[in-house]
């Protein structure tokens, strides 16, 4: 220990180096959110019923997948808003495949009808090949997507803002587009089962979350690619000298960030049933909230998986104690906007902190 | 009219280096002074602490006979002081009048208007004075470099200046522009205006300046009449300075074998056929000033920038053009100038840096997995080696680290990928005498394993001490090239100021 | 070097081609497109958003941007409905909303400037809790104006220009002499620039960037305001989405994000009729109604890479000589 710990003797010495380890540990937003409950407990007993724990877990799967992709493009210093879009235009191509039946009266002016849509349904409606071909559609869409960011941000030089933002309001209008608005239904059981159903005890939702944050986690601190994303979120300059590929890297960072929002788009049309074209337009706060929230820095190079994972489970536990509390939807955006905000502020005093009793001379 | 600049005793130090060591001399007013000194010598700090952008750690200043001490830019213009910096200081995206009155523009009447009028009026004859043809409307982006330029005087001029400070003002200009500066400052002297002249042109330098002041390791080692010294003794004035270096012996020879050939590389307005070879074992030395384009030249080299024409190979084979990654592939490294800014992960810990280069040595099947433990293992036994001074090299980020050992790390990243061909650039800047020497062992031992060292300086008896030839650079092109036999302080400055030595 | 000139200049007036090629094309597939009416419905539709465009632009010449326009718009009208329905007169209703506007932006700033928060997480905050603050007071109830506010919308000023147009050309020529012709506005050209350097001139930079969010915020709440003379209601999405609008128009219209580069007039004003103008167009060249947002973010995409080609074109000009050039 330090010289200063040391010197510190004393109850209030003791209450201030416990508070400040608190305050830069990995977990503070881990012991943050259990303190909120804890606190909040007596007021709601409930939410620590079953009920309201599966509720909370179920919903925290889809968006936890999809706020990692997010934190991939953040360590790179960008942003990518278009993850609402990805999730739209995969959920209705995925059911332009699947569907086994489509209502000619509310979708025959879909310019895909006669083409991938009939009212027998979707290009493999019924057969056993629609829900492999539709998961791999929805994905590579996803993907798709992310690449065309990717290059227009890392080779064209464009502000990553501007570039997902167009690409966010062109892939929406794609998704209402091709459905006209509508809803399709009628998907195989096998897909919505990825959304409800259970492997044994446990949710398949929740088995492809923890796949995707455990690779993420293991790509991003274990892999060639994560050291390198994180030396090109740092000090592109620099890496770009040290032989990081920084324009493949963060092309990369913003497929992933699109193939994360299609999974999230799979586990959210699986548990609505249905591909919708406004999938996720309101989804934005929570992606962005839950990674600032976890810690993720918008000016790059900082943070991880695990953090993300604190950020989705405290932003989630809000809203849902928020709606235990029988709020209004508007006061409970109200309450998680003012949250980010502290959360930002606590981390621009966070990293004054970390500066401070890290980076001290030899 | 005119200033009358005193220095007294002026000291200055950078984190425990010494960059001004009691400087002491006079300007007597309406004289134009040439201020020389090779790079570091301080010509740069003292400059800045007349301009208000430093204050002096000792000794003081006055003008005129009263105590001038600014705290910054503005303080120093209201005294009459004017520094035109060699980077220009100027909004492009605003006009020329707007430029000049960024802090005063004049209103109109009582409106909270800019009278425009006024302020375009009022400059037309001032940039007619300074032959720049043009509406005090037009947008900075639009002029060239030279004329921008222009528009820092003009700025300088309107703000009642007296005395001027021009910092390298011609390394921008063309040949022409550059007479057109000349005529300027000549009718500026004839108008009573004190001028500070820093060049290192110095046949300029003997050409314009009434004295010559000459600056060397932040002490003044010349103080004399422009036309009582010649430019062989102002080049003596400014280097042999008492060369706390100590080199290694060299312990090999080198060989005759080629790794780098350069062949007429080119790119218009940067460099021209440039021509040169490194060869095994061998420290090959580059000397040039600062903008002489040796910098540009390394970043083509390494594949940082991107080149016209002219080719560049590695033991025979060329090497394709700017891919930083291919050039380490095929066993170049590259120690930048610029450690913070192209160097170094700041907040990454030290054997992360270290590792940077070499990762995909230490990655495993398709995934790419990196082993961190030999990675960390190797990364910590190239620490040792080069005695990085830290605490825990593999938690300490390295913004810990002092000068001296963040050079360190960035060798040592380079060191760890075994390379063929060592390009640094400048890799003493900043560093304690201990840490160069042992810069210097680094080289030696490479070379003596047979690689090869292009080592870029602005310090010639670095060069000297440790090189087996040195090119001689000077704006954009190779002057001339030294044999090891052939190496003296004099000849080379010579050469890089492209002086004809009597 | 006349090469390089034509290039500069195309370069330099993207939008202005952009926008005179597809005024001719709309005009030659549909001759009806350039009848006056339609000019005149073009012109009024810019107006609301056009005011907010403006505002942006002050933002984004500093380097900013505010997210949080469509939720100041909202806030401020349902306020002023709220007013209005509770009694009050209609002259200091709008004086409170759009003081309101003003409060709205002043406290971007602030979280800006002095809690050194990114504006783009800001702005983001500050929309949600705006959107909810005005949700709050409707309890997401559509509010409806009465007569005495629509009626607003058919008002001539000197018998022959459309109130809504009347502000928007106040507005916009406001704006231009604040930017053009004021110290202030001047500056805020320097500090978009460099701001070190606008620093180092001794130029107040924090002051300056406050006024924009200040200004910016203002012109949200007025445009809400023109906004409800014309349709006479707010539904809970009022203004949502308009931001993004506001942003493409003023960055179709040459605003650069990273600052410094834009101009109100012809800019902004440009990029705003310019969008009306594609939507009236793909309406009277019959195009699908859903292809409207694909074919306006395409335009837009464009747009932005011409202004990046054109940064890096820039730039490669200004690269600096090394070797002497004998000339």
């Amino acid at each position: 220990m330090s010289k200063v710990d040391q010197l510190n003797t004393g109850r209030v010495g003791n209450v201030k180096i416990l508070g400040r380890k608190i305050l830069l540990s990995e977990f503070f937003v881990l012991y943050l959110t259990v303190f909120y409950l804890l606190v909040l407990f007596p007021f709601i007993p409930r939410v620590f019923s079953p009920y309201n724990i599966k509720n909370v877990l179920s919903n925290t799967w889809p968006l936890l997948v999809i706020a990692i992709g997010q934190t991939f493009v953040l360590i790179t210093a960008g942003i990518d808003l278009s993850q609402t879009s990805v999730m739209a235009l995969s959920s209705i191509f995925g059911a332009v495949i699947m569907t086994s039946e489509a209502d000619p009266a509310l979708l025959s002016k879909s310019p895909l009808w006669g083409i991938m849509l009939s009212d027998k349904g979707g290009l493999f409606a019924g057969t056993s090949a629609a829900l492999p071909v539709g998961l791999l559609v929805m994905m590579a869409i996803g993907i798709m997507i992310g690449l065309i960011n990717g290059f227009s941000v890392a080779k064209l030089r464009m502000p990553p803002f501007i570039v997902t933002l167009v690409s966010q309001m062109f892939f929406a209008a794609v998704a209402i587009w091709l459905s006209k608005s509508e809803n399709i239904r009628h998907l195989p059981e096998s897909f919505s089962r990825l959304g409800r159903g259970n492997f044994g005890p446990i949710p398949i939702a929740l088995i492809i979350a923890v796949i995707i944050a455990v690779s993420a986690h293991l790509l991003m601190s274990r892999t060639l690619y994560g050291r390198r994303l994180y030396a090109t979120g740092i000090n592109p300059r620099a890496a770009r000298i040290s032989g990081v590929p920084t324009t493949k890297i963060i092309i990369a960072a913003y497929a992933l960030s699109g193939f994360c929002a299609a999974v999230g788009g799979i586990l959210y049309s699986a548990r609505l049933e249905q591909g919708r074209p406004t999938l996720g337009n309101t989804l934005l706060l929570d992606i962005i909230g839950a990674n600032v929230i976890g810690g993720i820095s918008l000016a790059g190079g900082k943070g991880k998986v695990l953090w993300t994972v604190f950020g989705v489970v405290f932003f989630i536990f809000l809203s849902n104690t928020l709606n235990l509390l029988n709020l209004k939807f508007f006061v409970i955006d109200i309450v998680k906007g003012l949250v980010i905000l502290l959360a930002a502020i606590l981390d621009v005093v966070r990293s004054q902190l970390a500066l401070r009793y890290s980076g001290g001379k030899v | 009219m005119g200033i009358k600049l005193k220095f007294n005793n002026i000291q200055k130090h950078f984190f425990g280096v010494t960059a001004l060591d009691g400087v002491s001399f006079e300007i007597e007013e309406k004289h134009t002074v040439g201020l020389i000194g090779e790079n570091g010598a301080g010509k740069s700090t003292l400059m800045n602490i007349l301009g208000g952008v430093l204050l002096p750690d000792g000794g003081n200043m006055s003008l005129d006979g009263d105590a001038y001490l600014p705290s910054n830019p503005r303080d120093a213009a209201q005294r009459g002081v004017a520094f035109i910096h060699q980077e220009l200081n100027l909004f492009t995206n605003l006009s020329i009048a707007e430029n000049i009155y960024i802090n005063s523009f004049p209103s109109l009447k009582k409106t909270p208007l800019i009278d425009k009028k006024k302020m375009n009026d009022s400059l037309k004859s001032l940039l007619k004075s300074l032959d720049l043809n043009y509406s005090p409307s037009t947008t900075v982006e639009n002029l060239a470099p030279g004329e921008r330029q222009l528009v820092e005087i003009a700025k300088a001029l309107h703000s009642d200046a007296f005395l001027i400070i021009f910092d390298e003002p011609t390394t921008s200009l063309t040949a022409r522009e550059t007479e057109k500066l000349f005529t300027i400052l000549d009718q500026l002297r004839s108008e009573g205006r004190t001028i500070i002249y820093i060049s290192h042109i110095l046949g300029e330098v003997k050409r314009i300046t009434d004295d010559v002041i000459v600056l060397r390791d932040g002490k003044v080692t010349g103080n004399s009449e422009t036309g009582l010294i010649e430019i062989p003794e102002m080049i003596n004035q400014m280097v042999g300075r008492e060369s706390d270096n100590l080199f290694p012996e060299r312990s090999a020879k080198p060989k005759d074998s080629p790794i780098l050939e350069v062949k007429s590389l080119s790119q218009p307005g940067i460099v021209g056929n440039v021509d040169f070879s490194v060869h095994e074992g061998e420290v090959l030395g580059v000397f040039g000033l600062m903008g002489s384009g040796r910098t540009e030249m390394a970043r083509m080299l390494f594949g940082v920038d991107t080149y016209r024409s002219g080719s560049i190979s590695i033991d025979g084979t060329p090497l394709p053009r700017n891919s930083p990654q291919s050039s380490i592939e095929r066993g170049m490294a590259f120690v930048t100038e610029n450690r913070r800014e192209e160097g170094l992960l700041m907040n990454v810990a030290i054997t992360e840096n270290i590792g940077l280069v070499s990762l995909p040595d230490y990655c495993r099947n398709l995934v790419k997995w990196v082993d961190a433990k030999r990675m960390n293992e190797e990364a910590g036994i190239i620490g040792d080696s080069l005695k990085l001074k830290a605490s825990d090299i593999r938690r300490q980020p390295a913004m810990s680290l002092s000068g001296g050992n963040q050079q360190k790390v960035v060798i040592g990243k380079w060191l760890m990928t075994k390379p063929r061909l060592l390009i640094m650039d400048e890799p003493t800047r900043g560093i304690d005498v201990g840490a160069k020497y042992e810069v210097y062992s680094i080289m030696d031992r490479l070379a003596a394993d047979n690689s090869g060292i292009l080592f870029i300086s602005s310090e010639v008896e670095e060069l000297i001490g440790i090189a087996d030839r040195i090119v001689v650079m000077s704006q954009g092109e190779v002057v001339k090239v030294f044999e090891k036999k052939d190496f003296d302080v004099t000849a080379l400055m010579a050469a890089a100021f492209r002086e004809a030595v009597a | 070097m006349k090469d390089r000139n034509w290039q500069r200049f195309i370069l330099k007036n993207t939008t202005f081609i952009l926008f005179v090629l597809l005024f001719l094309i709309f005009g030659i597939l549909a001759p009806r497109f350039l009848s006056f009416k339609n000019l005149e419905i073009i012109l009024s539709n810019s107006s609301y958003i056009g005011i907010i465009a403006v505002g942006m632009t002050f933002v984004l010449l500093t380097g900013g941007i505010d997210l949080s326009v469509g939720s100041t718009m909202y806030l401020s009208a349902v306020s002023s409905g709220t007013l209005i329905a509770a009694g009050w007169p209609i002259a200091p209703t709008i004086a409170v909303s759009l003081l309101i506007g003003i409060a709205m932006g002043y406290v971007n700033a602030l979280i800006i400037t002095r809690l050194k928060i990114v504006p783009f997480l800001a702005t983001l905050v500050t929309m949600t809790v705006g959107r909810g603050m005005g949700l709050f007071v409707t309890k997401s109830v559509q509010v409806d104006f009465p007569d005495s506010i629509t009626l607003m919308s058919t008002v001539k000023v000197f018998g022959f220009i459309p109130l809504q147009i009347f502000i928007f050309g106040l507005v916009v020529i406001l704006a231009m002499v604040f930017l053009r012709l004021t110290k202030s506005g001047r500056q805020l050209y320097a500090v978009g620039n460099d701001p070190l350097a606008a620093e180092r001139a001794g130029i107040q930079t924090r002051p300056l960037i406050t006024s924009t969010y200040v200004i910016s915020g203002f012109f949200a709440a007025l445009g809400g305001f023109i906004s409800i003379t014309q349709i006479g209601r707010v539904s809970a999405g009022f203004g949502s989405g308009d931001e993004f609008d506001a942003i493409a128009a003023a960055v179709l219209g040459g605003a650069s994000l990273m600052g410094g580069v834009g101009s109100v007039f012809p800019g902004t004003v440009l990029g705003t009729v310019m969008i009306q103008m594609i939507q009236a167009g793909l309406v009277y060249t019959a195009v699908d109604i859903y292809l409207h947002p694909i074919v306006m973010s395409l335009i837009i995409f464009f747009a932005v890479l011409l202004d990046s080609v054109r940064t890096g074109q820039l730039k490669k000009m200004e690269r600096r000589t090394i070797m002497k050039i004998t000339s």
